[in-house]
């Protein structure tokens, strides 16, 4: 064999490498699939589970499916032993009816031991006897019927149920939920996209249609370039020095949102000059030789024809911030808020700080709430993510 | 672009628009202001109370003891351990991964492949904590005898899954930008795809592959919620994997969801720990962006 069939060509056992190589490319790949997959499904498995429960009052009956809360919650207080008159006044009054049903979170359950999809009545008190996963569970099923006690009762509870929406943080993993939580995000998030999308949009415009070169054009990239590397815990300790201590505004949502504004400012600018990049020289040109303005250009030309895509960027830099635990924890996120935030100046929780608090607590069902709240959050994601997708390819347009 | 170097307009109109844009993209560089300036005052407090040399050379890091030792060297050493266990999962991975997604992959399944990415990309830190926390770790512990339950090990495999998206789009961006008459080139030479992938396009993307790992170390470093969660928060000067320490980051979250009286010295002592952690970061992009243009291969 001449030397250059031993360097390239003609040689077999290249050939096998060559295959081998390309094969093994795909494996990183298949491996970020097979986790994602587990952590996923590894979620959906915690998020349900078998669990043998004690009603502190009452002998914890299940309800049909199909009734009212109003009327469970009139039938349960009936079975707890109070009078037709007791329980009308209780559950006219909107003050106690709204006490009652913070303390007694009335569930579907997917099967009790008085058959499928029933509703029950959890108090706070109530105590947990047992709690198994769910193949564990479901395989004693019919023993742990067999040996339940006078007040206790089976259920196949799934955590993540409407009542878990909507409740406020408990003590007790069994009556936690994470409304406060959502209320919370919704704020926060409302108010940041409030100061970032201005700030950011404005800065990309300004980059691409007015400085694109020049020293203020480099002064604001190298600045943004640096900024996007800063850790977000990092921009939280600047929230916690200068809004929460130096403005004096405390632990409360303005305060949160001025942060993760900050921290969204960056993500929005590079998303918004992707989307005006992409609208072509030529229109500029073409209005520019109608004696349109700078502005005129920028505004009536450039804008309108990149704001798909700037939307675009726009939600998917909300999804970033949505999952922004860090900075959070830093201005004020970390509190019990037993009620819903009603103004700026609220205390407020989010949804993945909650989840960081569920999971550092000791009782083993937190991960289950944990798991609940996290379904929560990557469902929001991923509506999010799809409308960004949708918007993207409905209103790609090809120049 | 000629018309875009044309005199500045003096229509009111057209200096006012100007102007705001400027104020508006001024808050990006006010932050920047912000954050070095409120450390800073921060960290000056600090050392009026503990001298420098304390801060870089002792061993312990005990803010909360009746005799505080504030020496930052155990949070350097967790943050260490956890980030050389993330890249060692995520530089393999990330490097062959970009290596595919550059050579390898066409058309629709390259957008997929990057759509996956930004997929993976976009779940919160939070949700992988507590998968490492509960679902990594009793694995390992069932491999590896003495592991505790707080480790920097699973925290370190996990932060290696979530900045190995990083590490693919970056270098697989550099080694894109590889000319294809390059390759041409090697091809018509004989050469073999993987070794104009190996020998060719990854030597010509150097630059650009070393600078992505850099990225990648930062973005690690500063990772916060996997870390607090899964790798626990008991700052000691270790090297082994198994143990539960602290990073920077696990500290600033513990030291701030917990008590800590405004004008304490452990108040202070956050933002010296967070001053740290952001020069760390900062020199670390610095770092990746000196890289890129002092050693990028120019092709024209």
């Amino acid at each position: 064999m001449s030397s250059w069939q031993q360097t390239f060509g003609v040689d077999p056992w290249k050939d096998r490498v060559d295959r081998a190589f390309a094969r093994a490319l795909v494996l990183p790949l298949l491996l970020a699939l097979a986790l994602l997959a587990w952590l996923l499904g590894d979620t959906l498995y915690r998020s349900v589970s078998v669990q043998v429960l004690k009603a502190d009052e009452g002998p914890g009956k299940t309800y049909a499916f199909g009734l009212s809360a109003n009327e469970i919650l009139r039938q349960e207080l009936l079975a707890r032993g109070y009078t037709e008159e007791e329980v009308q006044s209780a559950l006219g009054d909107p003050r106690e009816r709204r006490v009652l049903l913070m303390q007694n979170r009335v569930e579907l359950m997917w099967n009790t031991h008085e058959g499928p999809f029933r509703y029950v009545v959890t108090g706070l008190r109530d105590e947990r006897i047992a709690d198994f996963s769910l193949l564990e569970g479901l395989r004693r099923w019919q023993e742990l019927k067999a040996n339940l006690k006078e007040g206790e009762r089976l259920v196949l509870n799934p955590w993540l149920d409407q009542s878990f929406l909507t409740r406020v943080p408990s003590r007790s993993p069994l009556t936690a939920g994470i409304g406060t939580a959502i209320w919370g995000t919704v704020w926060v998030l409302g108010l940041a996209l409030l100061i970032a999308i201005p700030v950011g949009i404005g800065t990309a415009i300004l980059l691409e249609e007015y400085v694109r070169e020049g020293r203020l054009n480099r002064i604001l990239e190298v600045n943004l370039r640096n900024l996007a590397g800063v850790p977000s815990i990092v921009y939280g300790l600047l929230g916690l020095a200068l809004f929460v201590r130096g403005m004096g505004l405390g632990p409360t949502i303005l305060p949160a949102a001025m942060t993760l504004a900050l921290l969204g400012i960056p993500v929005i600018v590079v998303t918004a000059r992707e989307a005006l990049r992409a609208v072509p020289e030529s229109l500029r040109l073409a209005a520019f030789a109608l004696g349109a303005t700078r502005r005129q250009v920028a505004f009536r030309v450039v804008f309108p024809a990149a704001l798909p895509g700037m939307v675009t960027g726009v939600i998917l830099s909300a999804a970033r911030l949505i999952g922004e635990a860090a900075p959070l924890l830093l201005v004020g996120a970390a509190a019990y808020v037993p009620f819903l935030p009603n103004s700026p100046l609220s205390e407020y929780t989010v949804i993945p700080v909650q989840i960081y608090l569920w999971v550092g607590m000791n009782l083993p069902e937190f991960a289950r709430v944990a798991a609940a709240g996290i379904l929560v959050m990557l469902l929001v994601l991923s509506v999010l993510y799809f409308l960004a997708l949708y918007l993207r390819n409905r209103f790609r347009r090809e120049w | 672009m000629e018309i875009l170097r044309e005199k500045p307009s003096r229509n009111p109109k057209e200096v006012l628009t100007f102007a705001a844009l400027v104020l508006l993209a001024s808050v990006t560089l006010l932050t920047t202001a912000g954050i070095v300036l409120s450390l800073f005052g921060e960290v000056l407090q600090f050392f009026r109370r503990v001298p420098l040399a304390e801060f870089l050379l002792a061993r312990d890091w005990t803010p909360l003891f009746a005799e505080p030792r504030y020496g930052i060297s155990p949070l350097i050493a967790g943050t260490f351990l956890v980030t050389a266990i993330g890249l060692v999962v995520a530089i393999p991975l990330g490097l062959a991964l970009a290596v595919y997604i550059a050579e390898y992959a066409r058309g629709e399944a390259k957008a997929r492949i990057k759509g996956t990415l930004e997929l993976f990309e976009g779940i919160p830190t939070v949700v992988f904590g507590f998968f490492a926390l509960l679902t990594v770790t009793p694995l390992l512990q069932k491999v590896i005898p003495g592991l505790n339950i707080f480790n920097a090990l699973s925290a370190g495999l996990v932060l290696g899954f979530v900045i190995l998206p990083y590490v693919a789009n970056v270098a697989a961006d550099a080694m894109e930008s590889v000319p294809r008459s390059i390759r041409e080139a090697a091809y018509a030479l004989g050469a073999r795809p993987y070794e104009v992938a190996l020998r060719v396009v990854f030597p010509a993307a150097l630059s650009g592959i070393v600078a992505a790992i850099i990225l990648a170390a930062s973005r690690a470093i500063g990772e916060t919620m996997l870390v607090s969660i899964a790798a626990g928060q008991r700052p000691i000067l270790t090297l082994d994997p198994r143990e539960t320490i602290a990073t920077m980051t696990s500290y600033i979250v513990q030291a701030a969801t917990g008590d800590q009286p405004v004008g304490s010295t452990a108040y202070y002592a956050l933002f010296a720990v967070g001053f740290t952690l952001f020069l760390l970061t900062l020199l670390f992009n610095i770092l990746a962006q000196w890289v890129v243009e002092r050693y990028r291969e120019r092709y024209e």
